[in-house]
């Protein structure tokens, strides 16, 4: 999603952007990378326009600036919004991928994205993901032209990012809002709460749509670690591209040998024999297919 | 276990499988077998359509169709296997009749349902004809050359190597 598709006269003219986020922290729904952007010349009129960190402002007053915003041909503004599905699975992948470095790739996507339509990007506000500094290189190596601002509380110091902000949080709250369950079980309801973990309408939400076997609808953050303390109420499931992670390492981790020791498999080689099939003994052909000869069962 | 008879006890000789059923129909599950890439705890029913949603995926590998879906956060990338023609799928049970006597110490089973399909999923890798379990369907092709019945004009024009003959 992003402003009118026509470029701006002022757009050729250098610009400055500020990148901000909503919704990091939640256990469910997405996240949302917001930026806005306007040629340096409108820098003063932007502070005037009353753009401050999303968080310090009330719901309707937020949806009444970005209403503004959206309104004023002088300011441009697009968002990337990260589905849930996407963050756990990212974060669950075999080979992690962490959320600052989502953050991180979403940011630059944004940037690349606004330079793409044509906006002479020369400066670049960004509130810090992780370390200021390293972050600030990274951006610099991949966007040499742009000259970057990274810093905590960005929201708060620089108008251009209190407007992302807006952006980023209202688009949050109304994906929220307007959210469609994928899951299609008896009884599912959509009074989320703020997603935040230690809000009583997101912990009743949880609690009213734990599962079992699926754990919980794709809307929430497997990842988190909100979900780990559901696992008591839920079937264990292992996976083999964990199993192979173990095989691979000598050095197991310790986190991964308790959780074997509570199912009651203590020999790992014991283990796979139990449910993987193999062609022990056999001729090559079946071994390598892992065809085993069952006649009693 | 038993300590003789190489480990089995006698009753394990009289392994049964009842596939027709006495020709009652079983639960057709073609379209509805999936097989995930992780051991799942339990063993019982439960509301997979309400929350296993495979969708197609854009992508084509080796000519398999991918599909994804999402599984306890995870994102698997399936297939769906159709089975030769001339097999089918089973899910056997116990069976029924023998629940007298104790299930721990029976061996005869019955088709619960059939399935003329399966979908294949992986965690973090495309589906592809090198997957483990794609590959045991060459037993198929092997299979039919090893017990196809062998006749005279089979054996006649067998590329023999005149030389050594």
């Amino acid at each position: 999603m992003e402003s009118e598709t026509a470029l701006p006269k002022w757009a050729s003219k250098p610009c400055i952007m500020g990148i901000d986020e909503a919704g990091r922290g939640p256990v469910l729904g997405p996240m949302v990378y917001g930026c806005l952007y306007c040629a340096r010349s409108y820098q003063k009129t932007l502070s005037t326009l009353n753009f401050a960190d999303s968080k310090t402002l009330k719901e309707e007053k937020r949806e009444e600036l970005f209403e503004n915003l959206k309104a004023d041909e002088s300011i441009g503004w697009a968002v990337d919004v990260i589905d849930p599905r996407e963050l756990s699975s990212k974060m669950l992948k075999k080979n992690k991928i962490n959320l600052n470095e989502i953050s991180h790739d979403s940011a630059m996507g944004l940037i690349r994205k606004v330079l793409s339509i044509g906006v002479l990007l020369t400066e670049v506000y960004v509130d810090t993901v992780g370390d200021a500094e390293k972050y600030k290189v990274k951006l610099s190596e991949r966007f040499p032209n742009i000259k970057f601002v990274v810093a905590k509380k960005a929201d708060s110091l620089y108008p251009v990012v209190s407007g992302a902000s807006i952006v980023a949080k209202v688009t949050r709250d109304r994906a929220l809002r307007d959210w469609v369950l994928d899951e299609t079980a008896a009884n599912m309801h959509t009074t989320f709460g703020s997603g935040y973990p230690g809000d009583p309408q997101t912990k009743a939400w949880l609690e009213d749509h734990k599962h079992s076997i699926f754990g919980f609808p794709t809307l929430v953050r497997f990842s988190w670690g909100t979900c780990t303390s559901y696992s008591k109420d839920m079937v264990e499931v292992l996976w083999e591209t964990d199993d192979a992670d173990e095989d691979g390492s000598d050095g197991r981790t310790g986190k991964r040998q308790l959780k074997l020791t509570n199912v009651g498999f203590t020999p790992v080689k014991r283990k796979s024999e139990e449910t993987e099939s193999s062609g022990k003994g056999r001729c090559k052909f079946f071994q390598a297919r892992k065809l085993e000869l069952l006649s009693h069962f | 276990m038993d300590g003789g008879n190489e480990g089995y006890p006698l009753l394990r000789s009289q392994t049964t499988v009842d596939l027709s059923r006495n020709g009652e129909a079983v639960a057709d599950l073609t379209g509805k077998v999936h097989l995930l890439p992780c051991c799942i705890k339990y063993d019982g029913s439960t509301s997979v359509s309400d929350y296993f949603k495979p969708k197609f995926s854009g992508i084509e590998v080796d000519g398999l169709r991918v599909e994804e879906a999402y599984f306890r956060g995870r994102k698997l990338n399936g297939a769906t296997l159709p089975l030769p023609d001339g097999y089918s799928g089973f899910i056997l049970g116990k069976k029924s009749s023998d629940e007298k006597t104790n299930a721990e110490t029976s061996y005869c089973w019955e088709a619960n349902a059939k399935f003329q399909n399966l979908t294949l999923w992986n965690h973090d890798s495309l589906p592809s004809n090198d997957d483990a379990f794609m590959r045991t369907f060459h037993w198929f092709a092997v299979a039919k050359a090893l017990h196809q019945p062998v006749n005279v004009e089979d054996l006649e024009y067998l590329p023999v190597d005149e030389d050594v003959v």
